[in-house]
């Protein structure tokens, strides 16, 4: 660039200056702030629409959903973190660290206090543009599908400046994932499935990440997809439907033997029901980085639950 | 009864031919529920045929159908009871704290089934439906013994509130530190008929069948009271008693059929509305009458529940709401064009 | 206290009644005799105690003091014998509007009626005549709600009939009543006489109340004359204890109580 640069013609100079050098050195010092700039600043648009502008690699994080907070130590900054709300459990060392409420009620103050470079939470906070009116910087994911997660380590990759493992994780969770399809023997395939998620009851339908994950084992759910993700059913209708298999989580399996009508089903009758304690069901239910985990527990479940 | 004359005796008709037509329409209304399941409105004829459809109809439709009649009539007898109680005619059975105490329950019955398996199996033989019974008729009893009896109805009115404020925090309190029950809670506090079966309508005909004629039998005390409280002491009617016994009847009917099918809201406000609308009698006919519309009401709503967006499931709820709010609001529309008496 | 004579010509007697309304005492020990078959009319200024008297004697208050009932101490007297022996009406009691008037009416006859037992022919033939005498008996099959102040009122006043107690206390039964229905008011009372029943009634139109047999005159709490309405005695007291804004005249050969606005 500097080579290029035109010969400038100056009207009063004192004879030992050059003015072209002179110019060459303001010009290459604007390059090397504009570059540094722009190699320490991102512009990301997360799941509430919003273009925010990010500090890459923040050395201060405050994370407010689970699986947010194993996407960041899954790309191998845990030590960054310095706050995270009440459910987050894994992996063990966030559990020592400052907790700023839950989901739906997060303690402004806390957050705030901890002094974070940036803050990650579900699209769907309440406390998001109050955050960012006290100055903060914050970014709102809510991944609820494989594509969303694929799309959010992607993204938070860039803004952790994590290189390589973004891919390095979503290509765990595929091969993981694969792995566990592989698990399955071939008579396992098209096992119809019924996932209940909670009492109400509510399943897990065709269209939710349970129901991808089940759909990526070679397993067929009773839900079809145009129910919605977690559509709350009429208990007649698993009857009719008649899965062969059953998944639950522990509290939800409570009192599911004694339903009406329920103990004639097949899957009820020959015990084949898999029931998830509360570890497991964590696992279940966050679209994060151990959505293979969970993959593979529900193979384990359908392999020791032949007929 | 006796009555001298035909206007009166015309009149004295009426609860006898309203309680037919009620009678009627439920069982109508419960064959056409037993047809309707989670694939929208099938015909009987072609499911006599279907060996687990019959069952089906047996073990879950027919349950389910009966029970949301027993539930309403529960609630529509405890609603007229509230309101004749309290001469109020906004009152309604969860007035006395039930519906936060029966939420607390659950909440706390959840909390604690997935915390240890000692706990789960206790407390499923418990079930969440004794849960939810313990925690209605529990804040009842607290709410007595904080109005220190029932001697003064205001007093009882204010401990009602009271009870039903704080036990609902301290529900809401629970949801928050544990949310993974939140689910199943809001579905609680909206009400569903899904898992009645066979045991559970037993459960409910029974109490109605002790509650039904307990309240009954004190219609004259209820009768009094609309004359106010001096004049029915003046009548000799034994008013603290009476209360006492009127009280634990509200409490028994509102916790067995919140036990089984959850809040439903509006039920126990709306019946004894709608039979005011329709007929004006004494409370002898009229908490029968309360009862059966009660009935009918709520096995239309959770007849619609189920079939308008089938295989899913509305909450039960929000149907009453609709079906007897709306009725409601079109007898005020209606009243309010005539001029007044 | 020594002992105290009761007789059962007496068809009420109170022997130190005091009644307190929270920490407010309203009645200061009040002994009364009200004679059986007569008439007493109970008057007084505002806040005199009347209502609170009445509630007293009909058992429906709290209060220390005796009060015999025809004779027997009221506490011994069972709830249900004693609604048959002594009816009460009050003011401004809230009433449900849905009631038919004959259900309203047939209320009264709760005092007679077996426990689990419907109305019989004896209560539908008290009902008929205690709505005949307070020219109710046109609309009994219209709900309460229906009817105005002034026809409700003698719904009410029906009821109190239909009960056929002994002794009828009243607290302002002429309430909302127009000067005919007042009159009738008055000749419906000389019936109950004439059958020997006993009326307490308390009135503030002083010129009706001059029409009973004998005045109670309250002030602040206390009783302060018991006489027959003829007696001058009994006129000057209520002049005195109405600050001496009335003047009880003669006119027409009965006592009015006129307005003095100077």
């Amino acid at each position: 660039m500097v080579d290029t640069m035109p010969r400038l013609d100056v009207m009063v100079w004192p004879r030992r200056w050059n003015p072209a050098r002179a110019i060459r050195a303001v010009l290459l010092l604007l390059c090397l702030v504009f570059a540094a700039a722009g190699a320490g600043a991102l512009e990301i648009t997360d799941d509430r629409g919003v273009r925010v502008t990010v500090a890459v690699a923040p050395a201060r994080i405050v994370t407010v959903l689970p699986s947010l907070t194993e996407m960041v130590c899954q790309l191998g900054h845990c030590q960054r973190l310095v706050g995270v709300d009440r459910y987050s459990n894994f992996p063990e060392s966030v559990r020592q660290l400052p907790r700023v409420g839950g989901g739906l009620d997060p303690s402004v103050e806390a957050i705030v206090a901890l002094r974070p470079d940036l803050v990650l939470l579900a699209a769907s906070s309440p406390v998001a543009a109050r955050l960012e009116s006290l100055g903060l910087v914050v970014l709102a994911f809510e991944p609820k599908r494989y594509a969303d997660v694929r799309r959010v380590l992607d993204q938070l990759g860039r803004v952790l400046d994590a290189g390589p493992q973004a891919q390095h994780a979503w290509n765990a969770i595929e091969s993981g994932v694969a792995a566990a399809a592989q698990s399955l023997p071939p008579s396992a395939r098209g096992t119809r499935v019924y996932f209940e998620v909670n009492a109400a009851p509510y399943a897990a339908g065709e269209s939710s990440f349970i129901g991808e994950t089940l759909q990526r084992l070679g397993l067929r759910n009773i839900v079809p997809a145009q129910l919605g993700a977690f559509p709350r059913i009429n208990p007649e209708f698993v009857v009719r439907a008649d899965p062969d298999l059953i998944m639950v989580g522990d509290a939800s399996f409570v009192g599911m033997l004694q339903r009406p009508g329920w103990s004639r089903m097949r899957a009820i009758a020959e015990k084949r029901v898999c029931v998830f304690d509360p570890a497991q069901a964590d696992v279940m239910v966050r679209a994060g980085p151990r959505i293979a985990e969970a993959a593979h527990a529900m193979a384990r479940c359908v392999t020791s639950h032949r007929p | 009864m006796v009555q001298p004359d035909s206007p009166l005796r015309r009149q004295a008709r009426w609860p006898a031919v309203v309680a037919g037509a009620l009678l009627a329409l439920s069982f109508l209304l419960l064959l056409l529920a037993a047809a309707i399941g989670s694939t929208g409105l099938e015909s009987l004829t072609t499911l006599r045929d279907d060996p687990v459809a019959l069952q089906i109809i047996r073990d879950i439709r027919a349950p389910r159908a009966l029970g949301a009649w027993l539930a309403g009539a529960l609630l529509g007898l405890a609603g007229a009871i509230a309101q004749g109680l309290f001469r109020n005619p906004l009152a309604d059975p969860y007035l006395l704290g039930s519906a936060s105490g029966a939420s607390l329950g659950v909440s706390i019955a959840l909390v604690a089934m997935g915390a240890t398996p000692y706990a789960s199996a206790w407390l499923s033989r418990l079930g969440l439906t004794g849960a939810a019974f313990v925690g209605a008729t529990g804040a009842v009893f607290l709410t007595l013994v904080l109005a220190q009896g029932v001697h003064q109805t205001m007093r009882l009115l204010l401990a009602g509130v009271v009870v039903g404020v704080v036990l609902g925090a301290l529900g809401s309190l629970v949801m928050m530190l544990q949310p993974e029950v939140m689910l199943s809670m809001q579905a609680f506090m909206l009400g569903s008929t899904g898992f009645v079966g066979w045991s559970a309508c037993a459960v409910m005909a029974l109490v109605w069948l002790l509650c039904a004629p307990l309240a009954i039998a004190l219609s004259r005390v209820l009768d009094g009271l609309s004359l106010g409280e001096a004049t029915a002491a003046s009548l000799g009617l034994p008013l603290p008693r009476a209360r006492v016994v009127l009280v634990v009847t509200l409490a028994l009917a509102t916790g067995a059929a919140v036990a089984q099918t959850g809040l439903i809201a509006f039920v126990g406000l709306a019946a004894p509305h709608l039979v005011r609308s329709i007929v004006r009698t004494t409370h002898r006919n009229f908490l029968l009458l309360a009862s059966l519309m009660g009935g009918l009401l709520l096995l239309a709503a959770d007849t619609l529940a189920r079939s308008l967006i089938a295989p899913q499931e509305l909450p039960v709820g929000v149907l009453t709401a609709v079906l007897g709010g709306g009725y409601l609001l079109w007898l005020m529309h209606r009243r309010s064009g005539a001029p007044g008496g | 206290m020594g002992p105290v004579t009761v007789s059962p010509a007496c068809a009420l007697q109170a022997h130190g009644l005091h009644v307190q309304l929270g920490r407010l005492p309203v009645l200061h020990g009040i002994d009364l005799t009200l004679p059986r078959g007569r008439w007493t009319s109970v008057v007084g200024p505002n806040g005199a105690g009347k209502s609170t008297l009445l509630k007293a004697l009909a058992q429906l208050i709290p209060h220390s003091g005796e009060v015999h009932l025809l004779g027997d101490p009221v506490a011994t007297v069972p709830a249900r014998l004693r609604a048959r022996r002594m009816a009460w009406l009050g003011q401004n009691e809230s009433s449900g509007d849905d009631l038919r008037v004959w259900d309203v009416v047939m209320l009264g006859r709760l005092p007679h009626q077996a426990w689990l037992a419907g109305p019989g022919p004896a209560d539908a033939l008290a009902v008929e005549q205690a709505l005949r005498a307070t020219q109710a008996w046109e609309w009994r099959s219209r709900a309460l709600g229906q009817l105005s102040g002034g026809e409700r009122q003698r719904v009410l006043l029906a009821r109190a009939l239909a009960v056929q107690a002994d002794v009828l206390l009243m607290d302002e039964p002429l309430a909302n009543l127009d000067p005919p229905h007042q009159s009738d008011w008055l000749r419906m009372v000389r019936q109950l006489l004439a059958q020997r029943r006993t009326v307490v009634s308390v009135l503030h139109e002083i010129s009706f109340a001059l029409h009973a047999d004998e005045m109670l005159i309250m002030a602040q709490g206390r009783v302060r004359h018991q006489g027959r309405c003829a007696d001058a005695a009994t006129h000057r007291m209520l002049e005195q204890v109405f600050d001496h804004r009335i003047a009880i005249v003669p006119v027409a050969g009965q006592w009015v109580a006129l307005a003095r606005d100077d």
